[in-house]
């Protein structure tokens, strides 16, 4: 009873997985393939298979020591990276290239940044590309038994045929690691047993089909598809290298864009690139984007999606108007109060505002007919107005309506000449209402403003005499705007210098009401 | 029907070493030790003195305000004196030390069925509050507090929690098989509290003989249920249950009364029982002495202020031939480490697990570095992402732990630590960090105060 206790922290105990144990499950999975490529190519093969392993591992153990760092080559992922490696390289490479790409990959990559958990790009996969970029023609060289020919990847990105069967098998010439189906059994074991992520891996598949299906010029043609899935590493890269725990985001969004843009980035690479070796290039780049992707995608906890708080605030049992805060409430019932008050003011004097209205109206038809006594409605005017539906009046007036026309009556009883009111939209600040005074003889009596809203200084000033007063006593069919001023023809109007636009629109108003006088008070009268 | 919520982890649940023991007395001898704060709140007050006689079910510490629970004399004895004592928290508190006189007399008659049918709500939350009642399950939250929420009719759900999610414990099993129909009656009582809700009991499949026992308990009682529930920790989480049963999450600033919601042990159902029905205040309660160094595993009805090592000494002691490497006050999951077994029971543990040596334990597995293989992330219940959670808190970054992460949101359930294949510390990150921003967050309060 005299021991000594263990005191920590809970939790006391521990899942049985370890990295250690995870590595071992991956190598496993990547066992069917490695066996169908030593089988397929030979001894050439397990050699390059073996020296790039025992490399990664050494590699690994020396750093270790020499950093004087705690031993992590046990843990299995040096023996991942290696075999990885070696499963993307030609079985017939050198064999100075497995060790030189072990060494760049873990020694450089892996170890330089910090070890296990700290690279930001794949190892095995940068591995790889140092080799391309150092020994392109050995590394392009699938030559099997010295006979050299194109991979079927090449031949596909050429357009001509290939054996579907054989590449999905990996029995044709290609990396060692080349058999889509070893690689597929084991990496959907991977994915069924909970070592992977599936968002990865089959968002990945699936945009690259997307993408090859979409433009590979042969649509969803399932062989065609499927020698595209199965050539260039697209299930190594999808199942083994793009779900590399340490090189991918954390959320499962993150994780569905991470495989789209790998995915994405893989099929343009394969239709447009000019190598069939791009995947690699596509995980990377993928990988770059990791720490930004899960910077910024960061899933909020189950209790603060929108759906979840609506369902706190249904459960919490406390009516709606009780879960409003309080200044929000009086707020509202504040500017309701204002609104009712409003629109009872505004009920209330409606009517006057109407009748103020229409008297000014009547002044204005006052101003551009001084003889009348009274005006009168004309049935058949009103019927012609209420016809035109307040659609734009003619053309060649711009956006111009008519609203009323009254004949004026003088005090004798005769009539002295019509009112028309009309309104054109094209002013600078919106609507410009005016009422146009004519006489019997047809000449313009004068114009009377009852809605502008112009620029002070500039159109306002067409309510002045010295432009609007241009149009009494003119008899003339058709007006036209003298933007340069000084006019001396009868039909000429000066413009409100630097107001165009409303000068324009008040002629364009002014031609209209009498082009109605002449066809429709005129002509049916 | 749903019967589990999001996440969650399958330890080894272990339960077979005691689960079919029968529940049997221990009756302790010599000195019994009463902590003044056993329960969530202010300490207790109390009211003997040195050299009192005190009886069984006596309250010899009052209650210091609403929150806060009487503590109760589980012996007949004398006071020794009101002193400082070791406790399981590991360090030195305020204790009233009685002399066990070994008769066990009682103060009153604890056998005689009171009428209750007639009794008014408030005297059912007097009686609990007399009984100095605490939550069973593991947090000693005074329960009467619990019962009172700010609208008891908006009360959904009363849910008596028999889940049990821990591994290695087994005596709320045992409590639900001999005595669900003083369960369900409890439960009853606390129900006349709140008009409109129905009560649930939640049991983990791992239990069926339970789960039976409960549903011929409530077999014809109107509001009342059995659900049987997925075996899977944290199950029995106040959260979880609520999240399965109600349908609804929530942060850790509400709480489950803002959500509709009650939740009790069957423990505290049991206590609560006793107590109305029978005028017997809490001082006893059900208890597992397990785990793999344990000779004779089994279940306890345990008085509270013996000692721990007594009980172990009483069971059987520690199996031949196997060292004890760690000593838990409930269980693996959630329990607290003993530095040593002479410390006294308190009301709300239900555990002792005593460990022998094991590579996982966690004290003995060797961290290494982040994998960033998301299990964390998959495993938590609330939804957190514990990775990027402990990379903030690593880079003393609590702006993003906070604001960004939610980190504060964790209910420490250890699930994340559980799971990592990298054995790193998951949940002692967080717990120092959840303290270390709750302190900012008073300090800034603090200096916002005084410069009003």
């Amino acid at each position: 009873m005299n021991t000594m206790l263990n005191l920590s922290s809970s939790p006391h105990v521990r899942d049985r997985w370890t990295t250690a144990y995870i590595m071992r499950v991956v190598l496993l999975a990547l066992l069917p393939c490695t066996l169908v490529g030593v089988i397929h190519f030979g001894v050439h093969a397990l050699l390059v298979v073996l020296l790039s392993v025992f490399t990664a591992v050494l590699c690994e153990l020396v750093f270790d020591k020499l950093c004087h760092k705690p031993d992590t080559w046990k843990d299995g992922s040096a023996a991942v990276t290696g075999l990885l490696l070696a499963l993307s390289l030609s079985p017939s490479v050198p064999l100075h290239l497995p060790v030189l790409g072990s060494m760049f990959a873990i020694l450089v990559c892996k170890c330089c940044f910090g070890g296990l958990g700290k690279n930001f790009i794949n190892p095995a996969l940068a591995g790889r590309c140092f080799l391309l970029i150092s020994f392109g023609s050995a590394m392009s060289n699938f030559a099997v038994d010295a006979v050299s020919s194109a991979t079927p990847v090449a031949l596909l990105m050429n357009g001509e045929p290939v054996n579907v069967t054989r590449m999905f098998l990996g029995l044709t010439n290609g990396v060692i690691g080349s058999s889509a189906l070893a690689l597929l059994v084991g990496g959907l074991a991977l994915w069924a047993f909970g070592f992977i992520h599936g968002e990865i891996c089959f968002s990945v598949l699936a945009m690259f089909t997307l993408v090859i299906g979409l433009f590979g010029g042969q649509g969803f043609n399932l062989p065609f598809l499927l020698a595209h899935i199965s050539g260039g590493g697209v299930v190594m890269a999808a199942f083994f290298m793009a779900t590399d725990y340490v090189t991918s985001p954390v959320t499962r969004l993150g994780q569905a864009i991470y495989g789209c843009l790998i995915g994405l980035l893989g099929g343009i690479f394969r239709l447009y690139g000019g190598t069939a070796d791009s995947f690699s290039y596509c995980v990377i780049t993928g990988n770059l984007f990791t720490p930004m992707i899960d910077h910024y995608i960061v899933s909020r906890p189950y209790a603060f999606t929108k759906y979840s708080i609506i369902q706190q605030a249904r459960a919490s049992g406390i009516p709606l108007y009780k879960r409003i805060p309080r200044p929000v409430l009086v707020l509202t019932v504040i500017a309701a109060i204002a609104g009712l008050a409003l629109s009872g003011v505004y009920g209330m004097t409606k009517d006057t505002i109407a009748d103020q209205e229409r008297a000014a109206q009547a002044a204005s038809y006052l101003v551009v007919c001084p003889d009348a006594d009274h005006f009168e409605t004309d049935e058949a005017l009103d019927k012609a107005i209420a016809d035109m539906n307040g659609a734009v009046y003619g053309s060649g007036f711009g956006r111009v309506t008519i609203n009323e026309a009254f004949t004026a009556i003088d005090a004798a009883g005769n009539v002295a000449g019509h009112a028309i009111s009309v309104t054109t939209a094209d002013g600078y600040h919106g609507n410009i209402t005016l009422a146009v005074g004519i006489n019997s003889d047809g000449s313009l009596n004068g114009i009377s403003f009852t809605e502008l809203n112009e620029t002070a200084g500039l159109g306002m000033r067409v309510d002045e005499d010295a432009f609007k007063g241009q149009f009494a006593g003119r008899a003339v069919e058709k007006f036209t705007l003298n933007k340069a001023g000084g006019s001396t023809a009868d039909d000429e109007i000066d413009s409100v210098s630097g107001a165009s636009t409303t000068s324009g629109a008040v002629v364009n108003a002014v031609n209209a009401a009498l082009d109605f006088y002449k066809n429709t008070v005129k002509g049916g009268a | 029907m749903k019967d589990t919520f999001r996440g969650g982890v399958h330890p080894a649940g272990r339960k077979e070493l005691s689960r079919d023991v029968p529940l049997r007395e221990f009756l302790p001898t010599g000195e019994m030790v009463f902590p003044l704060a056993q329960h969530i709140g202010k300490p207790a007050k109390p009211i003997v003195k040195k050299g009192d006689t005190v009886l069984v079910g006596q309250r010899i510490a009052e209650a210091d305000g609403f929150v806060s629970a009487h503590v109760i004399c589980s012996c007949s004895g004398t006071v020794k004196g009101i002193e400082k004592r070791l406790t399981l928290m590991g360090s030195m508190a305020d204790c009233i030390v009685v002399e066990n006189d070994g008769q066990f007399t009682p103060a009153e008659d604890y056998t005689q069925r009171q009428d209750t049918a007639s009794i008014a709500n408030g005297d059912i939350l007097y009686r609990i509050q007399n009984a100095g009642i605490v939550g069973l399950g593991g947090a000693g939250f005074p329960t009467h507090v619990k019962l009172q929420p700010k609208n008891p009719e908006l009360i959904r759900y009363v849910i008596a929690n028999g889940a049990e999610c821990e591994p290695y414990l087994t005596c709320n099993d045992q409590l639900m098989r001999t005595e669900a129909d003083a369960i369900v009656e409890g439960l009853e009582l606390v129900l006349r509290l709140f008009p409109n809700a129905e009560g649930v009991i939640g049991i983990e499949r791992n239990k069926p003989e339970a789960i039976e026992a409960m549903q011929k308990a409530v077999a014809g009682k109107a509001r009342m249920r059995v659900l049987p529930l997925k075996t899977k920790y944290p199950q029995g989480g106040e959260r979880s249950l609520i999240q399965v049963i109600a349908g609804v999450d929530f942060p850790i600033t509400k709480l489950p009364a803002d959500v509709g919601c009650v939740v009790d042990n069957v423990g505290t159902l049991y206590a609560i029982q006793r107590a109305v029905v029978y005028n017997e205040p809490l001082y006893k309660q059900v208890f597992t002495l397990t785990g793999d160094a344990a000779a004779k595993p089994g279940n306890w009805i345990v008085r509270d202020g013996a000692s721990f090592a007594e009980l172990l000494q009483a069971s059987g002691g520690i199996k031949d031939g196997v060292l004890l490497k760690k000593a838990l006050v409930g269980g693996p999951m959630m329990g607290i480490a003993l530095s040593s077994l002479d410390v006294p029971i308190q009301k709300q543990n239900n555990g002792l697990t005593l460990m022998t040596e094991d590579p996982n334990e966690i004290a003995e597995a060797e961290m290494t570095a982040c994998l960033h293989c998301g299990r964390c992330t998959t495993v938590c219940p609330v939804g957190l992402l514990p990775q990027l959670m402990a990379d903030a808190a690593i880079d003393h970054d609590y702006k993003r732990y906070d604001e960004k992460l939610y980190g504060l949101e964790c209910i420490q359930c250890g699930s994340c630590t559980y799971i990592c294949p990298a054995k790193r510390p998951l949940m002692q990150i967080f717990k120092q960090t959840k303290a270390e921003i709750m302190a900012q967050k008073r300090a800034q309060a603090a200096q916002a105060g005084g410069k009003k």
